[in-house]
């Protein structure tokens, strides 16, 4: 019977894996193969094997200094995660308790999670205008500036102007996600804890955090790659600039590709982001893991 | 029921799909300067022309502009069913390198409306090895724009007719504290378009030069190019706001709307744009401010349609093309959308390109000794990257990370067989 079972449920996993081979595995395949052609819209019917032509190209590249564009990438994905995950679990511990209204302020709350990555953009581009914007108007008004700040235009704030957009953005999907881990904490625990003398401090740290751990490592691990691959923000507010400053691993592989007309760069790019992310997934799944036995 | 429903339709729609295509072609069109309006303009006119032509059905297919070219790049690489595919000043090359486009000598050599072409659209026309592979829509070229009841407020009623004045006076008007700047600078997109105009018309020797800069021919190093490119330096440190590093062409339209830069360098197809945020009357265009040596350069860009060279149904195709290509229906397709039409006969017959806000652009082109038409090399290997490049780079300097001589010497280098 077991056997039968395991069998039927092969079967109907097929469809599945053929869609994903098709969709996923193949492309994924097909663009590794670009990165090691010289393959540029110009001369299509010309696309010849070239070994690691495109990576040294990227590596030593005078415009885009790949040193910056890492860097970049390394600050926009880690401060960006810190600040959605801390904000996104605040938020979730303040929604846990029933309170009027909390199924209108939660899907207030939840909205920016369904808009697109582009039109948040574009919104965020108009805020931090450095003429015409929202928050300069706000500085400008209550004194706190004398003269409109170059958000998008000044490389001192640009990064921090587009870090902030994507924090906005991110912030419900930790909200959700661990409004729900939240949720099956049972309350007998709770209960238990609080009888033993444990104040909530202690009780969020000994007893909720363990408890929806997985949930917790899962969406980090998740968010990483998300942001990592999630240049749309960016691609509306600066574009990479102003000289380079917001320029990250999947921005300059979207130009590579948009402005350049470079597929094969562009694939260097996206091999890259891929071996960046496959040794982070490793290293941060075997830490976290480490930890839960020493528990 | 529902069954029934579903059968009924499916009979149904068997029916008319076997009834289309027993009388109808259908012509695959694909726009690529897609714009909500545009999209408009262009089903008003197949309306009119499927209304002349019953036998034609036309599928208009429009991509999101951002990814346009690339969408007719696949299509036309993967041989997708396509009969019409509009061409642009910056992937004509490439279409004509991956032998995608039909060659359209004999159409020319009988259409009438090739004699009434203008220059300027003529020279797009044959752009790649001075052969039709397109029939130019629209054309641009820059004029300035100037919010002239803002600069009376400054007590300017001189307009400028140098580069040289256009800075001092964008510089004498600026006023940070009160939000006044002089120009509408472009940090983003298309930067070279800009920067290029100051640079080019310092230079003497760009007078004979097939293109403002290439491979084979470039004045990076000239001493009026570097002369020109500190004048630009200037209008931005002085006449502009130090936001307009990061400005694009929103942001740009934005600035002159507001009366914060009065001044303001663009195509005509600004024009119904501006007018319909400000109005007509408040501002005036005027021929680009020239150079020292009497000239300046105008870069101008087109957009036309061409046939694939795999299509089916190019005689169908080549009908569409020359009906929406002719004085009438181009110079109400313009009209509507903006840029400049391709026959010349449209400025006598169409009151609307008479308009004052159009003066400016049929004096740049009726003077081709001061106003010189140039183009960039487009078919060169290194022109796709080039725009970005530009813009870091300009950025750069402007906020001092790089300095002027390092930028021009690394140009150069850039251009270099």
């Amino acid at each position: 019977m077991r056997q039968r079972s395991g069998r039927y449920f092969f079967l109907i996993m097929i469809p599945a894996l053929v869609l994903l081979a098709l969709f996923i595995y193949y492309p994924i395949i097909e663009g590794t193969l670009i990165g090691f052609q010289r393959y540029t819209l110009f001369d299509m019917s010309n696309t010849p094997f070239i070994g690691f032509d495109n990576f040294r190209a990227i590596f030593s590249d005078i415009n885009f200094s790949f040193a910056q564009i890492l860097l970049n990438t390394l600050v926009w994905v880690a401060v960006s995660l810190l600040f959605q995950f801390v904000l996104g679990f605040v938020l979730a511990l303040l929604m846990q308790k029933p309170f009027r209204g909390r199924g209108i302020y939660s899907s207030l709350v939840f909205y920016p999670w369904a808009l697109s990555g582009f039109a948040i953009g574009l919104v965020w581009a108009w805020i931090f205008n450095g003429q015409f914007g929202l928050a300069n108007d706000v500085l400008l008004r209550l004194g706190l500036a004398s003269s409109p700040i170059g958000f998008l235009s000044d490389p001192r704030y640009a990064m921090i102007s587009v870090i902030i957009a994507n924090i906005w953005y991110g912030i419900p999907f930790f909200a959700i996600m661990l409004l729900a881990a939240l949720q099956s904490v049972p309350s007998q625990l709770m209960e238990a804890g609080k009888i033993d003398g444990a104040g909530p401090v202690r009780r969020l740290f000994s007893i909720t955090i363990p408890y929806i751990k997985p949930t917790i490592v899962s969406t980090l691990l998740l968010r990483t790659m998300w942001i990592m691959n999630f240049p749309d923000i960016i691609y509306a507010m600066t574009g990479g600039g102003p000289a380079n400053s917001t320029n990250i691993l999947a921005m300059q592989m979207i130009n590579k590709i948009l402005k350049f007309y470079d597929y094969g760069q562009g694939s260097a790019f996206g091999i890259v982001i891929m071996v960046l992310l496959f040794t982070y997934a490793v290293v941060f799944l075997r830490l976290t893991s480490d930890k839960e036995e020493t528990v | 029921m529902s069954k029934r429903i579903i059968v009924m339709l499916i009979a149904l729609t068997l029916l008319f799909s076997v009834g289309v295509s027993a009388n109808t072609i259908t012509l695959n069109v694909l726009e690529v300067m897609t714009s909500p309006e545009r999209t408009a303009l262009l089903w008003d006119l197949i309306a009119k022309y499927e209304e002349l032509n019953p036998h034609i059905n036309i599928n208009l297919i429009s991509p999101p502009y951002e990814q346009s070219d690339q969408k007719a790049t696949l299509m036309l690489n993967t041989n997708q069913a396509l009969d019409v595919v509009e061409i642009r000043d910056y992937t004509v090359k490439q279409f004509v390198n991956n032998k995608k486009l039909t060659d359209l000598t004999p159409y020319f050599n009988e259409w009438a409306g090739a004699d009434t072409l203008s220059p300027v659209a003529m020279a797009s026309a044959t752009i790649v090895d001075e052969t039709p592979y397109l029939v130019p829509q629209a054309i641009f070229i820059k004029a300035l724009y100037v919010r002239t009841d803002i600069l009376a407020e400054h007590g300017i009623t001189k307009m400028p007719e140098t580069m040289e004045e256009l800075v001092e006076i964008s510089a004498a008007i600026t006023d940070p504290a009160k939000n006044q700047f002089g120009f509408a600078w472009r940090g983003r997109g298309a930067t070279m378009k800009f920067s290029d105009l100051f640079a080019a018309v310092y230079v003497k020797d760009l007078a004979d030069a097939e293109y403002i800069y290439s491979e084979d021919e470039k004045f990076f190093l000239d001493p009026g190019f570097k002369e020109g490119m500190e004048l630009y330096v200037k209008l931005y440190k002085e006449g502009t706001p130090p936001d307009g590093v990061n400005w694009g062409f929103n942001e740009q339209i934005n600035g002159f709307v507001s009366g914060t830069t009065p001044f303001l360098i663009q195509d005509p197809d600004a024009i119904p744009l501006i007018d319909s945020l400000l109005g007509p009357d408040k501002y005036e265009v005027i021929p680009l401010p020239v150079g020292p040596h009497g000239f300046t350069v105008i870069d101008y860009g087109f957009t036309g349609m061409g046939i694939p060279s795999y299509s089916n149904h190019k005689e169908e195709a080549w009908d569409f093309i020359q009906w929406i290509s002719s004085v009438e229906q181009n110079g109400y397709f313009n009209e509507h959308w903006g840029p400049l039409p391709v026959h010349s006969t449209t400025f006598e017959l169409n009151e609307h390109f008479q308009g004052r806000h159009y003066e400016a652009y049929s004096y740049e082109m009726a003077n081709p000794d001061v106003f010189l038409l140039k183009t960039y090399p487009l078919a060169s290997e290194k022109w796709p990257g080039w725009g970005m490049i530009h813009e870091t780079d300009m950025q750069s300097l402007l906020l001092n990370r790089m300095d002027l001589d390092t930028m021009l010497q690394k140009w150069d280098k850039y251009w270099t067989k």
